[in-house]
């Protein structure tokens, strides 16, 4: 079980997100200054307390920005442990960027409230601040239920629960015959358990991988880019983006999945996603399901870009794109541009932003007007980083445990023991994305797979 | 009926004279109360109204765990075993577990002989009818007969007598044990006292004369050489051991089974309550498992002296009909005669999310409650019940520190956590997966565990604290890998000191693991939750956590975290008000 842990070294930003110019990100812990002098540069060895200092934050050999870092000396610090607050630019790539330096030196993300938690266990807060710590916590835990949705939505969780059902089932398939008081059950089969708790590890990896260096959450404004088949739109994304990141062909149809790409814009995030082109008939199962899926795009998207071909008159699949285009959420924009207007114009819509994805001519229009009054990126940053931290975290420390899974499984005779000790502390990883597996699911699978007792 | 106010005033009063009951009674004579024990029978202490088997995996360690406390199951057990087995020796240490048959009539006079020789227990045959309360407090029982005792606390070990219900076929009788009156009085007095009641099942095969068995037909089991005792405190089991037999069923067994399901009591729908899983009926069995061409079955002697088996794997209530027919179609039973036959039983349990950790119940301080009562299934998780409700009976009577254990600690600790933070919705049965600490709960520590505690509380002998001393030290010599002293003379002997060594060596790495996660729970076990924690009042927590903890009333922090849909944030948040409530008391 996950309790909370106040003897680690936490990081987050102090100041409120999307605030400002300057930012602050707070170090707390033992390994407050260890981790902090990992990624500033020059720190002294023995830095003097509550002097601040101008230094050179370095990823590697890279300078990243200059801040202004002040070391705190526990008991005399916020938190009544050692601190560092480093105040640096308010970009989100420079918060972001120091966030996952100091992760990397072996930070952990701070949850909601944490600081002022251990401020509090520290006796550095009256009764009547410890209030706030409470609305603090909840206002935190709000934000991260939200984040949990979108990842809901995302697919994520969706995935981590195909690896949790996994591992419950070759848990169980080992407590079952170290329970079983009969010894009735065959004995297991080493070679095929062995290969599913490799696959289970794979997608661990592979889901891992997406979160590394606070990159897996796809925080921040999700655009999608939707419209008739060929009007463009792989075109438009990889004019945006500057880089072939979608196929393109001038065969209709050729995005028959959904694509993403994120890009910084005017210092905000944008996640587009590609889509299939929305056909009048759709054919194939392949073409079908793309659609389903770019119609799930569109339900949780903040802006739509509909996409026509300028030079050919309105058809049949643009009806239908119109049409579901429509059915993005409330709050959220639709933003219609016609594209290839370097052609000859066939039509013309008022409202409609002209671009041509071919020559760029439109594009800087397009993309001002996408972040225009955009402050949910910025409020998102932050909390996406941490957020993928703590994914990335419990992911890879659940592939570490497979990887010893497999080792105690090339033995001879495999202790089941130990091999349940490992998943088991695999499955006790994945509970801060999923909650908690309980003895009873264990059990549960057991009994429906086992004809087991008297 | 006459009224009378029993002239003695008693410290502990155990209702029900089973094997949660004796060990109560025991342990609370033995920490020096005046203890009384009432039971409708007693020609019926320590009846083995199923299996007469005791052990098992998981269940093992429980009686390891009751005998390095002191308690009496292990004892009787070596006493009366007639076929042992150590379970799982073919895997790791961490798992292994003894089973042993008894001859259930050895076990009972046993058991009784303990119950009267123990100074301080008073043993009354008479049915216990209500709970009797002061101020809020229970003061007593009142006995069918009329008879009034004072008691400063009561433990009640009902199991399944609370308006029991027997079935057989479509037939149904009130019973709490075949041919035993149920107490219905006393579900009223409970519920009258506020205790939320519910209802489970549970069954009995059928018993067989050995002269119809053809053993020519059936796999013999061997039992072990030499026995293994279940006691610290047994130097030798000297019965002679006797084997047990392995048959199995058919597609006949299964054809007489279908035949017969409509006249099933579970399949046309008259009992509605939950079943234990783990030992399913096996109409059940070939019901839901209808792949499986054959189900094993063991046949194992109910003791020396007489010729009847028990049917481990036939635990039925098809009508009696069907029950011959389904022995008649397994090979070696084809010409079998039923002596019992088997049935299902229905009773009512208390919920044991009612249950503080001393096993007192929290809507009647004073009144504790163990075994079946609690919604468990098995002598053993029984017995460990008793002692665990015995000890806090005697100890809150004489003011000391009650006995909690942690999960990291013993099985059960495991079990009564398990119970208290979460109820149940099925009999409760142990299992090794369900101890996170499983590693560190095994049956060659059980003493390193617990008889320190034993000692302490009195229940050990005194005069075994230098030989348990040498003991400890030995194993810790041992695993710092210096050369430990020649150990005093003793039941612990440097043969087992290197066992357990050499087992602590190869699991080290995964105990260190498991001790650094205990060491951290601990800080949460021992933040108490006020019972008037007003969880509505904090609007700060999400409302599923709200709803979760309302129902749960959960007793710490930890047990608060082990609440499936409470998260790390809601327990810092709770944390947080704990710890601020605490300052504004002070």
């Amino acid at each position: 079980m996950k309790l909370p842990e106040t003897s680690d070294t936490i990081v987050a930003q102090a100041t409120p997100p999307g605030a400002g110019a300057l930012a602050v990100i707070r170090l707390s812990g033992p390994q407050a200054f260890g981790a902090a002098a990992s990624f500033l540069s020059p720190v002294p060895a023995e830095p003097v307390h509550r002097a601040a200092r101008m230094l050179a934050v370095k990823d590697g050999a890279r300078l990243v920005d200059r801040a202004v870092a002040v070391f705190y000396r526990g008991p005399a610090s916020y938190t009544g442990q050692d601190t560092v607050e480093i105040s640096c630019h308010g970009s989100p790539y420079i918060i972001r960027t120091i966030m996952n330096l100091a992760l990397r030196a072996g930070a952990r993300p701070a949850g909601p409230g944490e600081f002022t938690l251990r401020a509090f266990l520290n006796g550095k807060l009256d009764l009547v601040q410890a209030e706030a710590v409470g609305e603090l916590i909840a206002a935190g835990s709000a934000e991260a239920h939200r984040a949990a949705i979108t990842q809901v939505e995302g697919g994520v969780s969706e995935r981590v629960r195909g690896i949790k059902t996994a591992l419950v089932s070759l848990l169980a398939e080992l407590e079952a015959r170290l329970d079983d008081s009969y010894e009735e059950i065959p004995a297991l089969k080493t070679r095929d358990f062995a290969r599913r708790a490799a696959a289970a590890r794979a997608s661990t990896l592979e889901l891992a991988k997406g979160f590394e260096a606070g990159r897996g959450i796809k925080e921040g404004l999700k655009v999608v880019i939707t419209g008739a088949p060929n009007s463009g739109k792989s075109s438009l994304l990889n004019a945006l983006l500057g880089y072939d990141r979608a196929m393109v062909s001038r065969q209709a149809g050729t995005t028959r999945d959904t694509l993403e790409a994120e890009l910084e814009l005017h210092g905000f995030t944008v996640i587009f996603t590609d889509t299939a082109g929305l056909n009048a008939r759709a054919a194939s199962r392949l073409e079908r399901e793309g659609m389903s899926r770019a119609a799930k795009a569109i339900a949780r998207a903040d802006a739509v870009i509909l996409v026509s071909d300028a030079s050919i008159k309105e058809t049949a699949s643009d009806r239908r794109s119109e049409k579901e285009a429509a059915r993005l959420p409330a709050g959220a924009r639709l933003i219609r541009v016609l594209n290839k207007a370097d052609l000859p114009l066939k039509r013309s819509r008022r409202g409609s932003l002209k671009i041509s994805a071919r020559t760029g001519a439109g594009l800087p229009a397009l993309r001002t007007l996408l972040v225009a009054g955009q402050k949910k990126v910025f409020r998102d940053g932050a909390q996406a980083v941490v957020t993928s931290a703590r994914h990335f975290a419990a992911l890879s420390a659940a592939a570490g445990e497979l990887g010893a899974l497999r080792a105690l499984l090339e033995r001879k005779e495999p202790p089941a023991e130990l091999a349940a000790e490992r998943l088991r502390a695999a499955l006790s990883e994945l509970s801060s994305i999923l909650g908690e597996t309980t003895p009873e699911e264990v059990l549960a699978d057991i009994f429906r797979h086992f004809c087991v007792g008297k | 009926m006459t009224p009378f106010n029993h002239p003695d005033q008693f410290d502990v009063t155990v209702i029900g004279g089973g094997h949660a009951g004796c060990e109560a009674a025991l342990a609370a004579a033995r920490l020096g109360v005046k203890t009384l024990l009432l039971t409708q029978d007693l020609d019926t202490i320590a009846a083995m109204s199923c299996n007469p088997s005791i052990g098992g995996v998981g269940k093992g360690q429980l009686v390891r765990e009751i005998d390095a406390l002191g308690g009496e199951m292990g004892k009787i057990t070596d006493f009366s075993m007639l076929s042992c087995h150590m379970l799982n020796t073919s895997k790791g240490a961490a798992v292994r577990s003894p089973r042993a048959q008894c001859d259930k009539r050895m076990y009972q006079a046993a058991m009784k002989t303990a119950l009267e020789r123990q100074p301080n227990l008073r043993l009354v045959q008479d049915e216990a009818a209500a709970i009797l309360t002061r101020a809020g407090r229970a003061c007593g029982v009142a006995t069918a007969r009329g008879t009034r005792y004072a008691s400063r606390t009561v433990v009640l070990t009902a199991g399944t007598f609370l308006r029991g219900l027997i079935h057989i076929g479509l037939d149904t009788f009130p019973g709490g044990r075949y041919n035993h009156p149920p107490s219905s009085l006393l579900s009223k007095s409970l519920t009258e006292l506020g205790f939320k009641l519910g209802r489970l099942k549970t069954g009995t095969p059928m018993r067989l004369h050995a002269r119809g068995i053809d053993f020519s037909k059936c796999d013999r089991q061997e039992p072990d050489a030499p026995p293994a005792p279940f006691s610290h405190f047994t130097a030798k089991i000297t019965n002679p051991q006797l084997p047990c037999w392995i048959t199995r069923t058919n597609a006949a067994t299964a054809a007489a089974i279908r035949a017969g399901l409509h006249l099933s009591p579970l399949y046309s729908g008259k009992i509605n309550s939950t079943g234990p899983r783990y030992c399913p009926s096996i109409e059940d069995k070939v019901v839901k498992f209808p792949h499986h061409g054959a189900h094993h079955l063991f046949l194992e002697p109910e003791g020396f002296g007489t010729e009847e088996y028990y049917v481990n794997g036939l635990s039925t209530s098809l009508p009696e009909g069907t029950q011959a027919e389904i022995v008649r179609s397994v090979p070696g039973l084809e010409k079998a005669e039923i002596m019992r036959a088997g049935y299902a039983i229905e009773y009512d349990f208390s919920d044991p999310s009612q249950l503080d950790y001393t096993l007192e119940t929290r809507p009647l301080p004073g009144l504790f409650m163990a075994g079946q009562v609690n919604g468990t299934t098995g002598y053993e998780e029984a017995a460990g019940q008793g002692l665990v409700a015995g000890i806090n009976a005697a100890l809150s009577v004489l003011g000391r520190e009650p006995l909690v254990l942690r999960r990291d600690e013993a099985y059960l600790g495991v079990m009564i956590d398990d119970l208290v933070s979460k109820g149940i919705d099925e009999p409760y049965r142990i299992f090794t997966s369900r101890a996170e600490y499983r590693l560190m709960l095994r049956t060659d520590n059980a003493d390193l565990r617990l008889s320190g505690r034993g000692l302490e509380l009195g229940l050990l002998d005194p005069a075994l604290k230098k030989s348990f001393g040498a003991y400890q030290a030995a194993v810790a010599d041992l695993l710092a890998g210096r050369k430990p002293k020649a150990l005093p003379r003793g039941p612990w002997k440097a043969a087992k000191a290197r066992a357990t060594a050499a087992i602590e060596k190869t699991y080290a790495l995964y105990i260190e693991r498991n001790r650094k996660e205990a060491e951290k729970m601990k800080k949460f076990e021992h933040l108490r939750i006020p019972a008037d924690f007003d969880y509505p009042a904090i609007k700060a927590l999400p409302n599923e956590a709200r709803h979760k903890l309302e129902k749960n009333k959960p007793l710490t922090l930890a047990q608060a975290g082990r609440i499936p849909g409470v998260t790390p944030a809601d327990i810092q948040l709770l944390w947080v008000l704990l710890e601020k409530r605490r300052g504004g008391l002070k």
